[in-house]
């Protein structure tokens, strides 16, 4: 998988996403006014200060209690690279995939909002040279990279409807 | 090295053998099923993937429970789809007033022993009573499953929890799983499975089993699943399950943490408003007072916990200024506590019976519960604030005994001290 950089944009623990990211409580809200707005509780601009290929970092258990995979559709739409957190709420974790959007799991104490960011899937190094912070954690299972590298489940079964993922990643 | 039931289910649906922890499998999925809630989304996912067929679409179930009846046009016109789905493609449907998916799919003999099971809500869990990997998806991946019957996993860790003797007369199922909120918090088994064993498994009756493996999405876990035992076999062959493939884990098998829990001795538990893992035991909180009383959901709607609110309200009538309401999860629940009588002690009590479904669950339902200021003792599985509706409420959660009991004296109160609260389910 090719390498992703881009500007950090922080949000806490325990950020629930059907909360501020989905049309679950802001019912009514169509995809496009939910991106003009999310996460705007919780750091008032977030949106409107995004850039097309910003990255997300996050503190523990991003997405939790997530259940939709809006979420992640929003996301796309606000232009989110890849979120790093140390961990993710388990629905969302399988929705980011799903829906072709990188998730890596790795501490992010110590990186600032605007730091540049770069992470290598493949071999699960998160590095903010400017800090001179250099991480490394398990890289995403060959399969997880299959399906992101297709941009998500459906695209992926679209091109390989026996579902080969071990050629694929190999 | 042995394996966990999680590792052995989901390893042979895998067309080898079990699986190890932390693998990425691609598995055979023996059914599924979409609600209401989330069917909207999982349409249009079906209809992006653009199959030329959809194969396996006659091994998912369509349910009309969220949304029973429909409080808006939308879901009334998601619903006229939902239809129009199942009988265009001949799926098995469950329509309004039929009850829960997590109730209606087992009731309907859609699952045994051994069996991989998704469905797109969190509380799919549930099948794990079952003894089958039970866990919650979205609508991707029900439109990957009735195109290719297959759906990739990652093979989940294990925390292995024994149960250590019966439970008293008058705790529950709820106050086992509310003590592992005290202890792990919510989400506390992010990604892994449980494995409920021991001797306080043993005792229990199926509906308090369910209510184990549902209440463990509150927990986070991905699956939470039962050994078989007789009363397993029974109850699946009673409903026209198939022929069951019971799994074991190994004596060996390695889990990430073992939890014993001293069922024998425990006292009913709340978790207090707003926070699903903020516990405390019954007796230290009793005289709480309370003005609305719930029964009903997924979690505790069964027969077995409108038999015990019954049992308690008994002849009586409810504290002046409270209001009940009961919700079976499923039409065959509604039959069954009709004929039993239930009904008729219920609503000579004061409380009012609605259809099966989701009711007062959640607020998407239609409901607004509670007043400012109200507070809500309720069988269901969260709390947060607003969930019924209005966040100037507060929401307490605890088994259907202690809602009972309290819609009783007006005051959380431990089932243990009212006559009647010592009811207990035939083993
Ligand atoms: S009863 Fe509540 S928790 Fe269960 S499926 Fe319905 S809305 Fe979800």
């Amino acid at each position: 998988m090719n390498i992703i950089k881009g500007g950090a944009r922080v949000l806490g623990d325990d950020v629930s996403t059907d909360i501020h990211c989905s049309s679950k409580y802001l019912p009514g809200k169509n995809t496009e006014q939910i991106a003009a707005v999310a996460y705007e509780q919780l750091v008032p601009g977030f949106a409107q200060g995004f850039v097309k290929g910003d990255l997300i970092v996050a503190g523990r258990n991003f997405g939790i209690n997530s259940s939709r995979e809006q979420a992640v559709h929003i996301m796309h739409r606000m232009g989110v690279a890849a979120i790093v957190a140390p961990s993710f709420g388990r629905q969302f974790f399988r929705n980011a995939i799903n829906n072709g959007l990188t998730v890596i799991e790795c501490d992010t104490a110590g990186i600032s909002a605007g730091d540049v960011i770069e992470i290598d899937p493949s071999s699960g190094r998160v590095t903010v040279a400017a800090r001179g912070i250099t991480r490394t954690v398990p890289p995403l299972p060959a399969a997880v990279q299959a399906l992101l590298a297709a941009g998500g489940l459906i695209p992926f079964l679209q091109q390989h409807p026996d579902w080969n993922l071990k050629e694929l990643a190999a | 090295m042995g394996h966990t039931i999680a590792e052995k289910i989901l390893g042979k649906h895998a067309g080898g053998k079990a699986a190890k922890a932390g693998e990425i499998v691609v598995a055979d999925v023996d059914f599924a099923m979409i609600h209401d809630a989330r069917a909207g989304n999982a349409l249009k996912m079906i209809e992006k993937l653009g199959a030329k067929s959809l194969p396996y679409v006659k091994r998912t179930a369509l349910v009309l429970d969220h949304y029973s009846p429909p409080p808006n046009m939308e879901a009334a016109n998601t619903h006229v789809e939902m239809r129009a789905f199942a009988d265009k493609h001949d799926s098995p449907i469950y329509d309004v007033g039929d009850g829960i998916c997590h109730q209606v799919l087992p009731e309907g003999g859609h699952l045994t022993c051994g069996d991989l099971v998704v469905g797109t809500d969190t509380h799919s869990t549930t099948y794990g009573a079952f003894n089958a990997f039970g866990t919650g998806v979205e609508g991707t991946d029900v439109s990957a499953v009735m195109m290719t019957g297959k759906l990739w996993f990652r093979v989940p860790e294990t925390i292995h929890i024994e149960l250590k003797g019966a439970l008293q007369p008058g705790v529950w199922a709820k106050d086992v799983t509310l003590t592992m909120l005290g202890r792990l918090g919510a989400e506390g088994a992010n990604y892994q499975a449980l494995e409920y064993a021991g001797s306080g498994v043993a005792a229990m009756a199926i509906d308090d089993r369910m209510t184990l493996s549902n209440h463990a999405a509150e927990l986070g876990a991905k699956a939470a699943i039962l050994e078989a035992d007789e009363k397993t076999l029974a109850w699946l062959k009673a409903h026209g399950a198939a022929a069951p493939k019971p799994v074991k884990a190994d004596v060996d098998a390695v889990y990430t943490q073992r939890i014993v829990i001293d069922t024998a001795t425990l006292a009913p538990q709340v978790a207090r408003q707003h926070h699903i893992d903020d516990i405390a035991s019954v007796p230290d909180v009793a005289g709480q007072k309370i003005q609305v009383a719930l029964i009903g959901t997924c979690t505790n709607g069964r027969l077995d916990d409108i038999r015990q609110a019954a049992a308690i309200l008994k002849g009586r009538k409810l504290a002046r200024g409270v209001r009940m309401i009961v919700t079976p999860a499923s039409r065959a629940i509604y039959l069954a506590a009709m004929r039993e009588g239930l009904f008729e002690i219920l609503t000579a009590a004061g409380a009012s019976v609605e259809a099966a479904g989701c009711g007062t669950c959640v607020n998407i339902t239609g409901h607004y519960i509670a007043g400012d200021d109200q507070v809500v003792i309720s069988s269901a599985n969260r709390n947060f604030k607003g969930r019924l509706g209005n966040p100037k409420s507060e929401i307490w959660i605890g088994s259907a005994a202690t809602v009972a009991a309290s819609a009783l004296t007006g005051v959380i109160t431990d089932a243990r001290t009212v006559a009647g609260g010592d009811w207990r389910a035939a083993a």
